[in-house]
């Protein structure tokens, strides 16, 4: 029932005069496709260079809390322009996006991203001044980084994945993916 | 002390030298009589076992894609931090000098991962790329970069950075922050190409 | 000796600066035309597809 209800809201949006416009234009997807994937340099440069400096591995003499500090204001502004161009990517390509298992699985990584970043900056801002001149992090802090590099990873070659239709619905022959992936029975739209 | 101008001026003498090769490489005639020739060496390496398993394993060459992706984003966000310093827009509060040398190590390792995973890449696409003028002008810009950030940026502030211009070291970050950006946008626009 | 030394650091440092800057300045103009190229070519394509 999720699934129909998923679908029709992509029919729904795919049926939108913009959506035809943003996938059809000669250049708009291709510009906001690059904006997504070089603004990664932005977001996850930041993010990456404070989860290095919590394992010790990056900028070790920085203290580490006013480094996460100091970078994510340019972190935040870079994941705006994520958030936003990653949602016109959507709304471009709404039917096939989100019947793609690799999407889906992009999405629930981001969920968990967001509440391991809720938890990690909640135990930093408790007990930086303990550690915060150390080379690396208290062990749950760097748990958190750690986990952070493994979820944006994952989340970056999923990303990269959704181009590919090994899954699609219209060419995948198996049904439990079919079922993950939201394939609709006896559906028109692809 | 040195008494030779020289000596004294070599780098800016190497600079001028390479710019000027650069515009002969260019428009004097060289880029087209090296460019047949290279045909051979891509055909090649579409021949290796890199260039056989990406062009087999469309997840393998999807992966290592992605990983390219990975090490862009560390290597932006080096650069980013370094030539934001050296702007006064990001790390304000830490000297030139820490966040200069320390984004550097991992800067080193970002570029490795990059270019071992280009070159993979590469080899799975190479004659189709060779045909691209995109590729050509990613490769250059890779050159100038590399050669811009370990012969002049390093050594520049590799000196006591009081005693530097500050409207030299800003021209140099922007420098730096267009060249990579021109090396990331051109190797996006690869993937649209052909 | 220290300020021969002082005066070789200075003497390096002014010639890293100058070719930075010749560098730099290279770097900026080169990019500077090859984007504007790049927008012009982009502008006439779009002007030919729609008009």
């Amino acid at each position: 029932m999720i699934n129909e209800l998923v679908y029709n809201i992509a029919v729904w949006l795919d049926d939108t005069q913009w959506s035809t416009m943003l996938h059809e234009s000669y250049y708009m997807y291709n510009w906001v496709e690059s904006t997504h994937v070089l603004t990664l340099m932005l977001s996850l440069g930041m993010l990456f260079l404070i989860d290095l400096r919590m394992l010790g591995y990056a900028l070790p003499d920085v203290p580490a809390s006013r480094l996460a500090e100091r970078l994510n204001i340019p972190m935040l502004i870079g994941f705006t322009v994520m958030f936003i161009t990653g949602i016109l990517l959507f709304y471009a390509v709404p039917v096939r996006t989100s019947q793609s298992l690799w999407f889906r699985i992009k999405m629930v990584l981001l969920v968990a991203c967001a509440v391991n970043a809720f938890l990690f900056h909640k135990r930093m801002n408790e007990s930086a001044v303990s550690w915060e001149n150390e080379p690396r992090a208290p062990s749950r802090i760097r748990m958190g980084a750690i986990l952070s590099l493994g979820f944006w990873s994952i989340i970056v070659v999923c990303g990269r994945f959704i181009a590919y239709d090994w899954f699609d619905c219209d060419t995948s022959p198996n049904t439990f993916i079919d079922v993950i992936s939201g394939c609709v029975d006896g559906q028109t739209r692809f | 002390m040195p008494t030779s101008f020289i000596a004294a001026y070599s780098r800016t003498l190497f600079t001028l030298g390479a710019i000027l090769l650069a515009l002969i490489f260019a428009y004097g005639g060289w880029m087209e009589a090296i460019y047949p020739p290279l045909l051979g060496v891509f055909e090649w390496s579409e021949s290796t076992w890199f260039g056989v398993i990406g062009k087999t394993w469309g997840a393998a060459f999807a992966f290592v894609e992605a990983v390219h992706l990975l090490g862009l984003a560390v290597l932006g966000g080096c650069v980013i931090a370094s030539d934001g310093r050296l702007l006064g827009l990001v790390l304000t509060d830490f000297p030139v000098r820490t966040v200069v040398d320390r984004t550097h190590t991992v800067f080193i390792w970002a570029l490795i991962v990059m270019l071992a995973t280009g070159i993979f890449m590469a080899c799975g696409v190479a004659t189709k790329i060779y045909y691209l003028p995109v590729y050509w002008f990613k490769m250059m810009a890779l050159g100038a970069g590399m050669l811009f950030h370990f012969f002049i940026r390093k050594p520049l502030l590799q000196n006591d950075v009081n005693m530097l211009n500050p409207v030299v070291l800003k021209m140099v970050a922007i420098a730096s922050i267009m060249v990579w950006f021109m090396v990331a946008a051109t190797g996006r626009w690869i993937g649209f190409s052909g | 000796m220290s300020k021969q030394s002082t005066e070789t650091e200075e003497i390096k440092a002014k010639d890293d600066q100058t070719a930075a800057l010749i560098a730099a300045q290279a770097f900026i103009v080169f990019s500077a035309i090859y984007w504007f190229m790049q927008l012009e070519s982009v502008r006439e394509l779009l002007e030919l597809a729609y008009g």
